[in-house]
């Protein structure tokens, strides 16, 4: 990574590496938004679907030199059916159990990624995986790839408007401000909790295929249970039911902690100073301003 | 095999009961999941190890190692507590008066929990550390198993607190006094007790614990800034098949994960422990959310 930027022109590449970075973060984040802020499902399992689409995707086109174009979509229907999967049995979770059972789902899924060695190389991770190609040039400068990135942000900021906005919208947000009296209007609710964690998981899915296919390689230390707590922090601090609030999230929290990295102080200190700083922040949040940055949703 | 694996669930039993013990303490006053309790426990070992290695080491390094660990155990209680105390007071107590939803509670928390886990490997580095001197002494064989000095004062430790922290729930009038808040607050303080002081009480009492749990395990296993992740991880699934609040539920739960969890690394391999774990949990979750104990949980909450 340090050989690449040291070459030509590296801030440049470094900030536009950023940007790719802030733009996968804020899929998983407007992703998780439709789950937990609109709907108001407290998911903790983010990180899992993006693992299941990023290793599906790159199995996919190391093993059998399928086209990441293809295992992108692959990679986010297998995660969409594990969202499926974990969404059934969750319906009969509230609060903070459903949080604590989807958090497990994220330490098993990660369990597997690490220990089932014969698929997934487990904690050796899998290198060499290969970027997006179209009109058979592989896409991949930097730049380039932050169009692509950008072109699926921009995907998946339009389906979530299209939803939240709609009538299937309104009822996510009858569900989570009154599950009953939504049931009591005669709303399927067990059917929109879990096709709204399908969507999530879906475009979660996607995320992690672009994430494998810009950075070349993963191992499941990407896909860690702090990652999922990570992508919820952002959706809260940006703002609950805010689709413009999962973007200041995700870029506030993404690009303010790599400012820190130009301090000129050694990583042992920054690293954890960093986070100390990431802490205080959702503390502070939490006491002064819980709906978030850009949020409107008053808390019940 | 069997019994030596039987031996270390029980040994990783006795650590989950202790931890979980603590947060069953807390979550019964509180109802919701205080998070940061494992960096209680993790605080707790790296002040011990402060204590008896790094401090003694500038002044003195010829003191005697039962002098160093006199000095190490009322501070690492008192500070422990002290710790929760603080937290309670600072982040919990404001967000309870403005009557906050839990996962307020809840993210307020892990903002808490990597706050002071930074904070610890600020201090002491990302490496592990250990506390362990001198070399490894061969343990005793008991029924067809080893099991060391260390690994025998983990075990007793932990039954004197859970019996100790069982007759002073039900038989003192601050226990009798929790136990009223944890049924219904409102009620508690209709007939004149302080739900502020009793949750004070229970921050202190259950971090204490915490304190406790993190000292034993680190004379056993190194330490590092991460520890309190796995520990609060196993100390809130222990709860929770346990029966959420219940304290010999915390106790059963312990145990029972300590001992599901090294029959599994037994039969299967080491690297599943924490899937194993999870996949308790969600099981009991789906078809016995009251846990062991088959605890009330109450209607809004599951």
């Amino acid at each position: 990574m340090t050989s690449v930027f040291s070459v030509a022109k590296p801030i440049m590449e470094y900030f536009l590496h950023i940007l790719v970075i802030t733009g996968i973060y804020v899929i998983l984040t407007l992703s998780l938004n439709l789950v937990v802020g609109y709907t108001g499902l407290a998911a903790l399992g983010h990180a899992a679907f993006s693992c299941v689409g990023a290793y599906t995707s790159s199995l996919l086109a190391l093993k059998y030199g399928l086209s990441p174009w293809l295992g992108l979509l692959i990679g986010a229907c297998v995660a969409a059916v594990l969202g499926a999967v974990v969404g059934a049995p969750s319906l009969r979770l509230k609060g903070d159990y459903l949080a604590l059972a989807t958090f497990g789902l994220g330490v098993i899924v990660y369990s597997i990624a690490k220990n089932w060695v014969a698929v997934t190389r487990g904690p050796m991770g899998l290198p060499g995986i290969p970027g997006f190609s179209i009109f058979g040039g592989e896409i991949s400068a930097v730049w380039s790839y932050l169009i692509l990135v950008a072109v699926f942000v921009v995907l998946t900021y339009l389906v979530m408007h299209r939803i939240v906005s709609s009538p299937f919208g309104r009822i996510l947000r009858a569900i989570r401000d009154d599950e009953i009296a939504a049931l009591a209007m005669g709303k399927n609710v067990n059917k929109y909790k879990i096709i709204v964690f399908v969507v999530g998981a879906f475009f979660a899915g996607i995320a992690g295929s672009l994430y494998a296919h810009y950075i070349t390689f993963i191992d499941p230390s990407s896909f860690t249970v702090m990652e999922s707590i990570a992508i919820l922090l952002m959706v809260v601090f940006g703002g609950m039911g805010s689709l413009g609030g999962s973007f200041v999230g995700a870029a506030i929290l993404v690009i303010f902690p790599e400012m820190l990295r130009f301090l000129g102080m050694p990583s042992s200190v920054a690293a954890p100073l960093r986070q100390m700083i990431y802490g205080l922040l959702l503390i502070v949040l939490m006491l002064k301003r819980p709906q978030g940055v850009l949020g409107t949703y008053k808390w019940k | 095999m069997l019994q030596q694996v039987l031996i270390n669930g029980l040994i990783s039993g006795s650590i989950y009961t202790l931890i979980s013990l603590g947060f069953a303490i807390i979550y019964r006053t509180v109802r919701f999941f205080h998070f940061a309790h494992g960096v209680v426990y993790a605080g707790g070992a790296y002040l011990a190890y402060t204590l008896v290695v790094s401090f003694w080491s500038l002044v003195d390094s010829s003191g005697s190692l039962f002098l160093r660990w006199c000095i190490a155990v009322p501070a690492v209680i008192v500070c422990a507590g002290a710790v929760g105390v603080l937290i309670d007071r600072v982040v919990y107590r404001p967000l309870r008066k403005r009557k906050a939803p839990n996962l307020v509670f809840l993210i307020a928390s892990f903002g808490v929990f990597i706050f002071i886990q930074n904070l610890l490997q600020l201090i002491y580095g990302a490496q592990m550390l250990t506390l362990r001197a001198g070399s490894v002494k061969e343990g005793h064989h008991i029924l067809g198993a080893v099991i060391t000095n260390i690994q025998i004062l983990i075990l007793v430790v932990s039954c004197l607190l859970f019996v100790t922290l069982w007759l002073f729930v039900q038989k003192t009038k601050l226990g009798k006094a929790m136990r009223a808040v944890a049924d219904d607050p409102l009620a508690a303080s209709v007939v004149g007790i302080n739900p502020e002081r009793i949750i004070l009480a229970a921050f202190a009492i259950g971090s204490a614990l915490a304190g406790v749990a993190g000292m034993l395990v680190s004379l056993e296993t190194n330490i590092e800034p991460t520890m309190g992740m796995n520990a609060i991880l196993k100390g809130i699934i222990a709860s929770i098949i346990g029966g959420i609040g219940s304290i010999p539920g915390a106790m059963f739960g312990g145990i029972f994960l300590g001992l599901a969890e090294n029959l599994g690394i037994w039969k299967i391999s080491a690297g599943w422990k924490d899937c194993i774990a999870f996949a308790i949990l969600i099981v009991f979750l789906l078809i016995r959310p009251g846990g062991i104990m088959n605890v009330k949980t109450h209607g809004e909450r599951l």
